[in-house]
């Protein structure tokens, strides 16, 4: 690790001082110390923002509002959430380890960087990492990568398992900057790389993540995070479905849907949920129903199971969701 | 901040995370593994939670309560700070009675983690353990008690703890790195290759030796420009001599280019950065089968068989065997097969894996005072990770030009070897640079360098042609392998000749066939690695024999029976082989008996794994099930002398000391030399303390590789221990005679310092069998394969201790069944993709299922007490097993390792949906 400064602020605005793009603020670090480490990130500046106030779980008629130094073992572990919204629950249990969990904050969890291995190695090229440089896993070993939002400079699957169900709920990101506050929805929150995969959202260089929201809806407490990966444990997503149904008697009645390890950000899928709508809940509708779901997919050399796995993932989480009730 | 109670005071540097602070304050029991998160060999408690220490900013815990696994006893979860400081939390304790560790370099983060974790603790997804294939954590974790406590005299055949159990569990006992650093202690950084192959041009180091905190910087021009190899055998002239320190010309990305040596590693590293490098890019060669074709780069021109030991450097080949042999009034393997009532042919592949010991390689080396006062000449120490302190020290003597009692190489505990550290990788650059430096010098790999730069597994592509009669028994096996042994030849021909050798030699065929060859190419080097090639061959031919059953309609068991090797036959692998192996005891009809038995009858009640649910949810329609089994055979100690010296001691506080010079890296060694020595002297085996691996107080020890810690080591220790209660006895007769305990009583009175010694050469050898079976279920629709009984079975003779010999079998399948699955260094143009460990997948707790272990009933005439080795052995049948149980399953047979989902589920043709 290079040297940096280092500041334990204790409010927002004491935290927001004088950052500016070579400043990085510390949560839990799982991320940010392991690529500090790596020389893949080398702040001059840490400011470790642990002591902000901004904790807590609450939930109200608008819905599930969680600060974004809540740690996700917290979250995971909380009732409401796991009545509430089961498969954000099922998201984060799905995720790392239990120390890593104890560690990391869910505002982090949102912001993680990707598990491209070309990403991790500053002796090859990036284009997420040094702008221009290339994108090494265009031709490189790919089975990891997305299929979905990609472009010619950049390949990199999003990592967090979180983020999948909380773009099906529609949350909203709360962020504040010296300029005020301001919340924006989750699903564009993440930008697309296009010809600058060195952007991954819209947060500006001073600004932090102090909350999210996610709505109340009666189809949440519906809900089901899968997982489908090389092995039991403790690895990032092949593919993955977050599906949440909404039911009258045997007809659905709303749906929400998406997946992820497939896509360079979170990937809604609302045209499956328009055609689960309004149909019973029958192996013929969600079969139906997923056909188009990787439409639009580029695979590489490694990662053309990719759309068919997907398809195969979603149909498995909707009938696994539908026989659980 | 408060360590373990402690209060430190010291100021965290900047950018310092919280595990390099705590072992800087000396709290060691914290172990640096993987550096990234991925490993659990960090975990301390911080505020009472378990947190990986190094992803946690030192400043971040700087009001912190830590709490590491030396203070877990008394700080940690209902802990007692009034208790005695190496008291045991109730955790530790379940650890040591479970016996729940090998190497134990992971276990001080285990326990953290365990103690911190409110129940049930769940899957562990953030402790990774290569030794123990978890099974025997899953025990501690549940309060089974696996150990026993032996009677005096009795310690042999029982389950006895581990000598040190106590110390690793709390994170007490002192790996490579833990003792503290000497005063002036220099680090090292190497430069890396950037490039596959290419020449280096020209170097310039003068920036390099300008910069802040640099004592030393090393180029090609600056080392001995000798010949040598990094493996290490009894015989040096078993490998090639084709590498330098430093050589001018590069065969990989990562081979070292400059060494840079400073006070500190950011130092080091900083210095390489200015290293001024010209090199012309050569041609270079990442395939096997182009590298050993017409026109090819050659790797290591000019080599020759007589000065070098390189087979035919033209072709890039550096180890061959071709050898066809058929039974008086056999035509040979065409005509066999052309005759044969069934016949298979194929092509099998394995990959490169990685040991993943979690204790990285490193050394310190320092010089001190010669052994008598005022002498001139220093004596160089080197305190290094190695399975073989003895062979380090003559090559480093070499090297270096020093003379043998000059160098003094000490191993402690090692945190894990599985054969990759018996290598001499570290050690010259410590010792040549402590020479130049005066300094005390310490290098530590990172894991990301454990991938790059450190032997790895060879893949070899098998091609196999076997034929049976109608009525099963074999009519000719031949087999055609290709090892790609990467940029340099250690272990090449080991490897390879020892890859076909028992897995040919176990069946019993008139005509027989071997076409084997090692190349190089310009990928990572292979080398030592569990099992020494038989995993890879007896892949292959394990999978043919399968087939050729279900050809004939045969059981695949009864076609193994009836086709083995029995006492009495020969040992045929592409001839007869002469020499001292022999049948010391058979037990391969037993083991066949057990694992058949076994699959046949319910599941004893071992826990399930706790990521699968009970069958019957899940298991219906696209699930199919299959069963497979398959065998290997080992010789018990690697061929042409294996030499150890033992010396027992009575101790001055009445106990006794064994000296010998083998290394303990989880294999269970002290210990069982401990039950041995206290048997023969009719003592508790508490009263027996083991001193190995040290060169200036042990006798010579060709060491700890070849299965050969219990047999050849433990044969010296029984005769030397034998020898002493001689003289004990004879000196006692008289006025202690009649006293049941009158060894421990004279020993304790006044007959200190008494000592026998015996030494032992390791030969001849003996065989030992392992048999493995597994049901599956292959769900075809996604490629998932979930294993439903996995049943061992094992002849090792008489068994010295069943608990660490069951350890030792779960640990070899888990090791097995991640090279089986998924795990697989990803190289493309000779660059290591998989550098984390993260993405290297090796398995976890939940992805190993238990298993059950059974043993042959066999008494070994060769072996101490009736044993043999075991240590590698469990390894070799696990890969064919499964991939025979898939293809029951599913009636597609798996021929490439491992055998990942996606190729599975391509395989199964269910690529496209349905």
């Amino acid at each position: 690790m290079r040297p940096y400064t280092f500041a334990q602020p204790r409010s927002v605005r004491e935290a927001l001082r004088g950052a500016g793009p070579d400043t990085a603020f510390l949560a839990g670090g799982t991320t940010l110390v392991d690529l500090m480490k790596l020389e893949v990130v080398t702040p001059e500046r840490v400011v470790d923002i642990n002591r902000l106030p901004l904790d807590g779980i609450t939930l109200d008629h608008k819905g599930l509002h969680i600060g974004a130094l809540e740690r996700m073992s917290d979250v995971a572990a909380d009732r409401r959430v796991r009545e509430n919204y089961p498969m954000v629950a099922q998201a984060l249990e799905l995720s790392a380890s239990a120390q890593l969990r104890n560690m990391a904050s869910i505002g982090g969890n949102l912001l993680q960087r990707t598990r491209c291995g070309y990403f991790r190695d500053v002796s090859t090229p990036c284009n997420k990492r040094e702008p221009g440089s290339g994108c090494s896993a265009l031709e490189g070993i790919n089975r990891g990568h997305a299929v979905l939002g990609t472009s010619d400079d950049c390949i990199a699957s999003h990592p967090s398992d979180l983020a999948v169900p909380l773009v099906a709920l529609s949350t909203v990101v709360h962020l504040a900057s010296a300029r005020g506050t301001r919340s924006v929805p989750l699903d564009t929150f993440y930008t697309l790389p296009g010809a600058t995969p060195e952007v991954e959202n819209v947060l500006r260089p001073n600004e932090l993540i102090t909350g999210i929201t996610v709505p109340r809806s009666p189809w949440a407490a519906h809900s089901l995070y899968v997982k489908v990966r090389d092995r039991q444990s403790y690895e990032f997503a092949l593919t993955s479905a977050a599906v949440a149904l909404g039911m009258r008697g045997r007809t659905i009645t709303s749906a929400r849907v998406a997946a992820g390890g497939v896509g360079t950000r979170p990937w809604r899928l609302t045209a499956v949920e328009r055609a689960l709508t309004g149909r019973p809940a029958t192996a013929a509708t969600f079969e139906a129903a997923v056909v188009r779901a990787a439409d639009g997919a580029q695979p590489r050399e490694h990662n053309a199971f990719k759309p068919a796995l997907l398809r195969r993932t979603l149909v498995r989480a909707l009938t696994e969701l539908q026989e659980s009730r | 901040m408060r360590i373990d109670g402690t209060e430190a005071t010291a100021e965290p540097r900047p950018g310092q995370c919280l595990r390099t602070y705590l072992r800087e304050q000396g709290a060691t029991a914290v172990k640096k593994g993987c550096d990234a998160g991925d490993c659990g060999a960090c975990t301390v408690l911080l505020d009472g939670a378990p947190v990986q220490s190094c992803l946690v900013p030192a400043h971040r815990a700087a009001d912190a309560e830590v709490v590491t696994a030396a203070g877990l006893g008394r700080f940690g979860p209902g802990g007692d700070p009034d208790a005695d400081p190496e008291a045991l939390h109730p955790v530790q304790r379940a650890f040591v009675e479970a016996a729940a560790f090998q190497c134990g370099f992971c276990t001080a983060g285990l326990v953290c983690t365990v103690a911190g974790t409110p129940p049930p603790v769940g899957e562990l997804k953030g402790n990774l353990c290569r030794c123990t294939g978890y099974r025997s954590i899953r025990d501690a974790l549940a309060g089974r008690v696996n150990t026993e406590v032996a009677e005096p005299g009795q310690a042999f055949g029982r389950a006895v703890v581990a000598p040190a159990a106590a110390r690793v569990v709390s994170g007490r006992e002192a790996y490579t790195l833990d003792e503290p650093a000497p005063p002036g202690l220099l680090h090292v950084a190497v430069l890396g290759s950037p490039h596959p192959h290419a020449r280096i041009i020209r170097i310039d180091a003068t920036a390099a030796r300008r910069a802040p905190g640099v004592h030393l910087v090393l180029t090609h021009h600056d080392v001995p420009d000798t010949l040598y190899s990094t493996a290490r055998h009894e015989n040096r002239l078993d490998d090639p001599d084709d590498t330098r320190m430093l050589d001018p010309v590069l065969r990989f990305v990562g081979q070292r280019v400059a060494v840079a040596v400073a006070e500190t590693p950011r130092q080091a590293r900083a210095a390489l950065a200015l290293v001024d490098v010209e090199y012309e890019t050569l041609p270079a060669v990442f395939d096997p089968e182009a590298a050993r074709q017409p026109g090819a780069p050659l790797i290591h021109p000019g080599r020759t068989p007589d000065e070098h030991r390189v087979a035919d450097a033209s072709r890039n080949v550096v180890a061959q065997l071709h050898e066809e042999y058929a039974e008086p009034g056999h035509g040979g393997v065409d005509a066999a097969l052309a005759a044969s009532a069934a016949t298979v042919e194929g092509t099998w592949t394995t990959d490169r894996v990685n040991h993943v010991a979690l204790e990285t390689h490193g050394a310190r080396a320092w010089l001190s005072p010669g052994p008598s006062a005022g002498a001139e000449q220093p004596v160089l120490h080197v305190r290094t990770s190695t399975q073989v302190p003895f062979l380090v020290r003559d090559e480093l003597a070499r090297l270096l030009d020093l003379p043998e009692e000059r160098v003094r190489v000490v191993a402690g505990r090692v945190g894990g070897g599985f054969g990759g550290k018996q290598e001499l990788l570290v050690e010259d650059v410590v010792a040549l640079a402590a020479l130049r430096t005066g300094r005390p010098v310490q290098w530590e790999l990172s894991r990301e360098q454990q991938f790059t730069m450190v032997p790895c597994r060879h893949p070899m592509r098998i091609g196999v042609r076997a034929g049976a009669d109608a009525d099963g028994h074999l009519t000719a096996l031949a087999i055609d392998v290709l090892a790609d042994t990467g940029a340099y030849g250690n272990h090449a021909p080991g490897v390879l000749f020892h890859g076909v050798h028992e897995s040919m030699a176990v069946y019993r065929a008139p005509n027989k066939r071997v076409d084997a060859e090692s190349v190089y190419t310009n990928n990572v080097p292979s080398g030592a690695f569990r099992g020494y090639g038989l995993g890879q061959v007896q892949f292959a031919i394990e999978g043919a024999i399968d087939e050729l059953a279900a050809r004939l309609g045969i059981d695949p068991v009864e076609m193994r029976r009836r086709n083995v090797i029995r006492p009495g036959d020969p040992f045929v692998v592409g001839r007869p082989v002469d020499g001292d192996l022999e049948y010391g005891s058979y037990g391969l009809d037993q083991c066949l008996d057990l694992v058949e038995e076994a699959l046949a009858r319910e599941p004893s009640p071992v826990e399930p794994p706790p990521a699968v649910e009970p069958v019957e949810t899940w298991l219906h329609g696209e699930w199919s099930v299959g069963t497979g089994v398959a065998l290997a055979m080992i010789a018990t100690i690697p061929p042409r002398g294996h030499f150890t010296h033992a010396r027992v001691t009575v101790g001055a506080d009445g106990d006794f000391v064994v000296d010998v010079g083998t290394a303990e890296f989880g294999n269970g060694t002290t210990t069982v030399h401990a039950q041995i020595a206290a048997t023969e002297l009719g003592v508790p085996v508490d009263r027996v303390r083991v001193r190995s691996s040290d060169t200036a107080t042990a006798g010579y020890d060709t060491g700890a590789f070849g299965s050969a810690g219990s047999v050849v080591a433990g044969l010296a220790v029984q005769r030397a221990a034998q020898s002493l209660k001689t003289t004990l006895d004879s000196l006692s007769a008289g006025h202690l005679s009649g006293r049941t305990d009158a060894i421990a009583q004279i020993a304790s009175t006044q007959l200190a310092g008494v000592w026998a010694e015996a030494t032992h050469d390791g030969s001849p050898r003996s065989v030992a069998f392992n048999v493995h079976g597994f049901r599956v279920a292959v769900h075809r629709g996604t490629g998932e394969v979930r294993i439903l009984r996995s049943v061992h079975a094992a002849d090792a003779g008489v068994v010295i201790n069943p608990e660490q010999l069951r350890g030792q079998i779960d640990g070899g399948v888990g090791q097995a069944l991640g090279s089986a699955m998924t795990e697989r260094m990803v190289v493309r143009d000779g660059v290591v993709v998989t550098r984390t460990l993260r993405h290297y997948r090796m398995p976890q707790l939940s992805d190993v299922p238990v298993t059950e272990v059974l043993f042959a009933d066999t008494v070994d005439r060769l072996g101490p007490r009736g044993a043999k080795s075991m240590s590698e052995a469990p390894y070799n049948p696990v890969a064919p097993a499964l991939a025979n149980a898939i293809a029951d399953a599913t009636g597609v047979r798996p021929r490439d390792l491992p055998i990942q989902r996606d190729r599975l589920w391509e395989l199964l043709g269910a690529t496209s949906d349905r």
